[in-house]
């Protein structure tokens, strides 16, 4: 058995470089069950004994206040059942404050576990005139002291050691920082707790839940129980007594532990004086400023949004060509059938409809960690916390929500930064309303099909562009509302007053970048990914099944044949119609002038053409039984269940000003938005490989009738789809990993439901409002 | 004679020393956890709502409450 150490520190002590630099980038990673928190693993190297050591997430403090806080703790005290029992803690603080930093050190001593203290950036302290004298400490302490500079590997062997030695040393005394009357009040609670029948509560919870007012303990760890409310009194109870002693409940925890700080590092340690300006001040005056600091962080954003879109995009094209290689591979091994439909239109189109999306998070995810490391991201939460607080978010929120631009995916993963339990569930509920690069297609389709690009104030194309504009100024206008109202309802309570550290700037650690970058990818690939492939095979299922596809599938394998043997005549047929094309343009760039030259661009016409009519001819039996192939297949999809539900649902989406066409599209497009493009391609018979500038499409749009002969589409109809997908929920993905972050099918039932909801009314209302001007 | 002032009312690069913090207790705690308590030196880098404040050699960035209010000596510099 290996064994088990776990480590802890402030943040921005160093703790992740000091996590990579002893166990290599070998880290298991995962998410503790129940919570948010992420768990990660590594097996430190060199070392005689197997020692696995668990990172836990950076804290100020041990006082638990949500379950996700609980987890630290109770990783520490061994209730972790998937960690099981941790044979020693490693204690990591910044060098150059060990004041503050001390304060989360006694609480980790007050545990009771063998315990190393690491002083980290040692290097930089001393080089401040920090002068500590660790043997002296070590011994003040009873436990073993280290210095380390983990950026530079130093102390790294002597941390080793000193993690192997703990184990056998055992525990050093605990601090002892309270009053008497204190600890007598908490022997006084742990009885009253054995009476109510939980003799189990080992004294470090009993300590915690009498100092933390309102915290976890206090609120959520018996709700439900009958012990419950007697619990809670008793607390009361025992806070009053202490107040009327003169200790005050929750102060004395910081006197307590303060004093107890200045008390042990008096004579043993010198703190570096304290800097008027420094580097950091400096570099502030200007990226933290009213005007210059948001001008910057614009450009910024900007420059990283360009970089994301356009390298991500080669990848992605990668990622679908390489998804269709892959179809054609299963296509050309098994014949037409239900299997060959499972597993390209089910499981091929499932897993490329996730991977898809790799290149994007993984480039988002470069930029956020680059700019994390570097200091940066605490800062662009600061410029923007004016303008989020005003809807009950906080500065923490604008990342996580300009990610959700690219995709809501890495944006919801993003807002583990968020500390405030009901600020991160509100940005994570918003999140899917920003326009992602998934409404894209929509968008082009609607808006190049029916607003006009005739000039508006003198500029070409502006009303399509103010359209998209307004497209994407809809979901962030919703996404505001929408936040505001959560923190008023569901989240209601104080916005918290928001406090977070601005960490000195430094120069970007490429190993924790990188390993974050893979962290993040490997999480969304493993979880997110089995779960969208479960909803891509449920998908194909419903709009498969029940069916006949015999003659479907008879005509396929026909066409396939046909195909195989014509192969020479279709080649041609399609060099001939690149050469059409080719001619039309050159004739068009440059028309003839005198009779001679007409006359020769007629007789190369002519002969392409009539070269043409001959191969269509020849190609008629295939080109027919494409046709009804496609036919068959839109046939098959309105009889599938998912078909007969869009029927079902033509009442409900008549007031959108919707036929059933669109909603079975929208219905199957539940996977993904961008799906309504290739499935309206379906229902009207044109097969699946169109998009949103097929022309094919764009006719059968224009063309398509109700029953009595008025066309189905038109503006109103047109702003109508386009506003309920930019305001719907239909990414299952996204869902997914709603579900994953919050760990909890409530939440992504929540978006679901607000969404959809919002979408339906807000269409409804734009369909009724435009359909009369 | 100390001049006492709301945080909030410190003017860029202004020192003292931290006399009270109000607030609910979660507040107050948590402050105190990252260092913001009574007795420290604070320093005002960057007034406003948010503003930045050096603690000792920590820089925050702090929006306090309506209930929460952190009072501040000012130190005199002669």
């Amino acid at each position: 058995m290996p064994l088990t150490v776990a480590i802890i520190g402030n943040p921005n002590t160093g703790k992740s470089t000091l996590f990579n630099a002893l166990t290599g980038l070998q880290a298991r990673v995962g998410n503790f069950p129940g919570v948010t928190v992420e768990k990660k693993i590594g097996r430190i190297k060199g070392t005689a004994e197997p020692i696995d050591l668990v990172d836990l997430p950076g804290t100020y403090s041990l006082s638990p206040r949500s379950l996700d806080e609980m987890v630290s703790v109770n990783v520490l005290l061994g209730r972790q059942t998937d960690i099981g029992k941790v044979d020693a803690v490693v204690c990591i603080l910044d060098a150059s404050n060990l004041e503050r930093n001390f304060y989360l050190a006694c609480q980790v001593l007050d545990l009771g576990l063998p315990t190393v203290i690491v002083l980290n950036m040692f290097d930089v302290a001393t080089s401040r005139g920090a002068k500590i004298d660790i043997p002296a400490l070590s011994k003040k302490l009873g436990v073993q002291v280290v210095a380390t500079s983990a950026h530079r590997k130093e102390g790294l062997e002597a941390l080793k050691a000193a993690i192997a030695a703990a184990v056998p040393n055992g525990p050093g005394p605990r601090p002892h920082p309270f009053p008497e009357v204190f600890y007598a009040e908490c022997h006084q609670l742990a009885s009253k707790l054995a009476e109510l029948g939980r003799s189990d509560a080992p004294s470090f919870l009993v300590e915690r839940a009498l100092l933390d007012v309102g915290g976890y303990l206090e609120t959520e760890w018996l709700a439900g129980s009958d012990i419950a409310e007697r619990w809670k009194a008793a607390l009361v109870e025992s806070r009053a007594r202490l107040k009327e002693a003169g200790c005050r409940v929750p102060a004395v925890e910081a006197k307590a532990r303060y004093a107890w700080a200045k008390q042990t590092l008096s004579d043993v340690a010198t703190a570096p004086a304290v800097r008027a300006a420094t580097f950091s001040d400096r570099v502030d005056r200007v990226l933290t400023h009213r005007f210059a600091g948001l001008l910057i962080f614009a450009v910024l954003m900007v420059v990283v949004f360009q970089a994301i879109f356009s390298w991500a995009k080669p990848l992605m094209d990668l990622c679908g060509a390489g998804q269709s290689a892959v179809s054609n591979v299963v296509a050309s091994l098994i014949p037409p059938g239900t299997l060959r439909s499972l597993l390209t239109d089910g499981v091929v189109a499932g897993v490329g409809g996730v991977l898809v999306f790799l290149p994007q998070i993984g480039m988002l995810f470069f930029f956020i960690a680059l700019l994390e490391d570097c200091g940066y991201l605490a800062r662009a939460a600061f410029l923007m916390d004016k303008v989020m607080s005003k809807f009950g978010l906080n500065g923490k929120s604008f990342v996580p929500l300009m990610t959700s631009h690219a995709c809501a995916i890495p944006g919801i993963m993003a807002t583990r930064v968020i500390e405030d339990r009901n600020a991160r569930l509100a940005t994570i509920l918003v999140a899917p309303l920003m326009s992602c690069s998934a409404r894209l297609p929509v968008y082009t389709l609607f808006i190049s099909l029916f607003v006009s690009d005739e000039p508006l104030l003198g500029l070409r194309g502006a009303r399509q562009g103010l359209t998209l504009f307004a497209m994407y100024a809809l979901g962030i206008v919703a996404a505001a509302l929408v936040a505001a109202v959560l923190r008023k309802t569901i989240f209601h309570g104080e916005t918290p007053p928001f406090v977070m550290e601005l960490p000195a700037y430094k120069w970007p650690s490429p190993w924790i970048v990188v390993s974050r970058v893979w962290d993040r990818m490997m999480a969304f690939v493993t979880r997110a990914g089995t779960l969208i492939f479960a909803a891509a095979i449920v998908v194909w299922a419903g709009s498969f099944f029940p069916g006949d596809h015999s003659q479907e599938f008879e005509k396929q394998r026909f066409v396939e044949q046909t195909q195989a043997t014509q192969a020479d005549p279709l080649k041609h047929r399609a060099m001939l119609e690149e050469s059409l094309g080719k001619l039309n343009e050159r004739m068009a760039a440059h028309p003839p002038t005198t009779e001679s030259e007409r006359a020769e661009w007629q007789q190369k016409l002519s002969i392409t053409e009539g070269g043409l009519a001959d191969l269509n001819v020849e190609l008629k039996p295939l080109d027919d039984a494409r046709v009804e192939v496609n036919l068959l297949r839109a046939s098959l999809v309105e009889q599938s269940f998912l078909g007969r539900l869009g029927h079902l649902i033509e009442p409900i989406v008549k007031p959108l000003g919707w036929d059933w066409k669109i909603g079975v599209g929208t219905l199957l497009s539940f996977p993904a938005r961008e799906l309504v493009v290739t499935n309206l391609g379906i229902i009207y018979g044109l097969g699946q490989d169109v998009d949103e500038s097929n022309q094919q499409l764009w006719s059968a749009i224009r063309e398509a009738k109700w029953p009595d002969g008025r066309p189905v589409y038109g503006v109103p109809v047109a702003l109508s789809i386009m506003v309920f997908f930019s305001l719907c929920a239909q990414c299952a993905a996204t869902l997914m990993t709603i579900r994953r972050e919050t760990n909890s099918w409530r939440w992504p039932l929540v978006t679901f439901s607000y969404m959809t909801l919002l979408a339906y009314f807000a269409a409804l209302v734009t369909y009724q409002v435009a359909s009369r001007l | 004679m100390e001049n006492i002032v709301p945080m909030e009312l410190m003017a860029a690069g202004e020192v003292g020393h931290v006399v009270q913090v109000d607030g609910s207790p979660e507040v107050v705690h948590r402050l105190a956890e990252m260092g913001l308590r009574e007795q420290v030196r604070v320093m005002m880098v960057q007034p406003g709502r948010p503003c930045i404040v050096a603690v000792g050699d920590h820089r925050l960035s702090l929006r306090m409450d309506d209930e929460a209010e952190i009072f501040v000596a000012l130190t005199v510099i002669p």
